[in-house]
């Protein structure tokens, strides 16, 4: 492994683009064609002796040098997530992926998608190694703060769901006052005592990394993010036409908070698949993404809520939503066609022209700054991954990138590309 | 002694009286039943941040009614607290009755995870012979858009309780329990199983009932409950 030398003194990017992240879920990928029927889940109980320990570790290998293959072909960030009791999450301490990535890589965003604050006792351990990283990178990471799932958070990890998000939200305040802090100071939380909140190392970037919550639709994260002028990243698995109506809403808060419409508050995954024809994409990319839907997302129901996890507030908007009502009986039917998954824009596919059109439908009218590719899924190989990343990096983003050229990106890492 | 007492109800709140319960006030016995915040679905209820904190809106909610000190029955997570008090406060607490209380986690059996299930699914674990109908529509007076949200912050309660559905410690207090106890438990409950009954000294089991036995088996259970009532006058 070389370690690439760079002068971040002189650098000076344009980030008046629309960024290009290439997003990687890191999925199990040889779940065995039955495993809808022999078991219940692939998350929270899944069964561990399906996770065959070389499979594993070739596993990590690859998809680590995937991303950082993605820098060598452009993209502007590279980004890693955490799930726990997961079998197509492989990634329970994104934090250790990122050191690789940081000491492997010399322009991308590291992009932690992120800590899950409230699994982490004391949160100051988040401030402390996302330091770390911001510092191997040499002022590159994209500090990324989601609530979690309540299979990862109320499940896995036994959080009491009706405190998980005060947890969350002290646990950020007081990363956020530790990094920018001058001196020791003392913290007395309604959950987290510390008598000498003094980390080292502080962060390369001043006065901290960007920030930026995933979310999954709460009301409250969105108003998290815009009254704390947070990056809200919609991390969704149905695509852009599924998430308009989270996206609406986010801007709606956005407008109400009195902030612009700087499109790069916003982060979308999509998953793509890029070919030289139509034909050739529609062919390639239906393994993958059957398998990631029909087999990776079969998550036993009881797990995706626990009582307290979700606010009151988005309990009473669950219920009077039609909308989403209906589209979490499509989800919940795990038993997708691949022309519902293309016609529906789970998977944005086709030849380059095809995608970017879309995309660029879909940067524009949702307003997205910061596209995060999910060029890798299900149990895609190596070689079509790789396939599938360069086409996108050299047919794809180039015209994308032009997007949005008149927006300051201030949530961007000072020193990535 | 004045035959009154002080009813502490269950994981999945009080909709009315149980037919157990029912038959206890029959004899003669005042239920009092304190009004416990969440578990009555109403809007603004605010999760607590630790088990201390959910002991003290209990006493707060016991001190209230001005019944004690008196008899305590409790059932499952109202077991559970009925038992703290009789530890904690064993001067307002003359008798304790618990039936299949949370608190203590043993052995290798954790038992159905009910939080870890469907909402729509999960009070037919709560029973062995159906879920019966105070229970099936405990907030349907509410109206069909307003029930469900109800029925999920009642459940936060109760959730915001029990997490993480293991242990609570209430073994390590067990032995400052002063007052005479009685400990029922159901040999069908799926979510406390019987076989935490162990860690509490043993129980009397009732035959074919769930986890809310009082419901299951109510002559079983009120028979149990008044010979241990009469026994402390």
């Amino acid at each position: 492994m070389s370690q690439r030398v760079v002068d971040f003194s002189s650098r000076a990017w344009n980030n008046r683009q629309m960024k290009m992240m290439w997003f990687h879920l890191m999925p199990y990928p040889n779940l065995p064609d039955d495993f809808n029927e022999k078991h219940r889940s692939v998350w929270v109980d899944i069964d561990p002796a399906l996770f065959e320990r070389e499979v594993m570790a070739e596993t990590y290998d690859t998809y680590i040098d995937q991303l950082v293959y993605a820098e060598d072909c452009g993209f502007d960030g590279i980004c890693v997530n955490e799930h726990h009791n997961n079998g197509y999450g492989l990634m329970p301490s994104p934090n250790l992926i990122a050191a690789i990535l940081a000491n492997r890589t010399s322009q991308a965003a590291i992009t932690v998608l992120g800590n899950s604050v409230a699994l982490y006792n004391p949160p100051i351990r988040v401030a402390e190694e996302f330091a770390m990283l911001d510092l191997f990178s040499r002022g590159r990471l994209i500090a990324g703060f989601p609530v979690g799932t309540a299979m990862d958070t109320t499940h896995s990890y036994s959080i009491n769901p009706g405190t998980l998000r005060p947890r969350y939200y002290e646990g950020i305040e007081l990363i956020m006052k530790a990094w920018q802090a001058t001196e020791p100071f003392a913290f007395n939380g309604r959950f987290n005592q510390q008598r000498h909140v003094n980390p080292v190392p502080r962060p390369w970037q001043k006065p901290h990394p960007p920030v930026w919550i995933p979310g999954g639709g709460s009301i409250e994260t969105w108003d998290f993010c815009a009254a704390n002028d947070f990056v809200y990243g919609a991390l969704t698995y149905y695509g852009y036409k599924m998430v308009r109506e989270t996206v609406s809403g986010y801007w709606n808060r956005v407008e109400a908070h009195g902030r612009d419409d700087n499109p790069h508050r916003l982060a979308v995954t999509q998953f793509i698949g890029v070919a030289d024809t139509d034909a050739e994409a529609y062919k390639l990319y239906r393994e993958p993404a059957e398998y990631f839907f029909n087999r990776s997302l079969h998550v036993y129901p009881g797990f995706t809520d626990a009582p307290g996890y979700v606010t009151e507030a988005s309990v009473r908007a669950r219920y009077k939503s039609q909308v989403r009502q209906v589209a979490r009986i499509k989800q919940a039917k795990h038993d997708l066609t691949w022309d519902e998954m293309v016609d529906n824009g789970y998977v944005v596919i086709g030849s380059p022209d095809t995608v970017r059109e879309q995309l660029e439908e879909a940067a524009k009218e949702l307003r997205i700054g910061h596209l995060c590719a999910m060029l890798q899924f299900g149990n895609m190989s190596d070689e079509l991954t790789r396939f599938n990343t360069n086409l996108f990096g050299e047919k794809v983003a180039p015209a994308l990138k032009t997007l949005f050229s008149e927006y300051d990106d201030p949530w961007w890492p000072q020193n990535a590309r | 002694m004045s035959k009154r007492l002080v009813y502490l109800f269950g994981i999945a709140g009080h909709p009315e009286l149980s037919p157990a319960m029912r038959a206890v006030e029959a004899a003669g016995w005042e239920i009092i039943v304190p009004s416990v915040p969440g578990f009555d679905g109403l809007p603004g209820f605010e999760p607590r941040d630790e088990y201390l904190d959910w002991l003290t809106t209990f006493w707060d909610s016991i001190d209230a009614t001005g019944a004690t000190p008196c008899p305590v029955v409790g059932a499952s997570v109202g077991g559970m607290i009925a038992a703290e008090l009789a530890a904690l406060r064993p001067e307002i607490v003359t008798g304790v009755a618990v039936m299949a209380p949370f608190g203590i986690a043993d052995g290798d059996d954790p038992g159905f995870n009910i939080y870890g299930t469907p909402a729509a699914e999960r009070m037919g674990h709560l029973f062995a012979k159906g879920v019966p109908d105070a229970f099936a529509n405990r907030f349907a007076h509410l109206g069909a858009e307003e029930a469900p949200v109800a029925s999920y912050l009642s459940d936060v309660a109760s959730a915001n309780i029990l997490w993480p559905l293991g242990d609570r410690g209430t073994r390590k207090r067990l032995h400052r329990i002063t007052a005479p106890r009685l400990t029922l438990w159901g040999d069908l409950d799926e979510v406390n199983p019987v076989c935490n009954a162990d860690a509490w000294g043993g129980a009397q089991v009732v035959a074919g009932a769930g986890h809310l036995l009082e419901w299951d088996a109510p002559n079983q259970v009120a028979t149990a409950l008044l010979a241990f009532l009469n026994s402390l006058a």
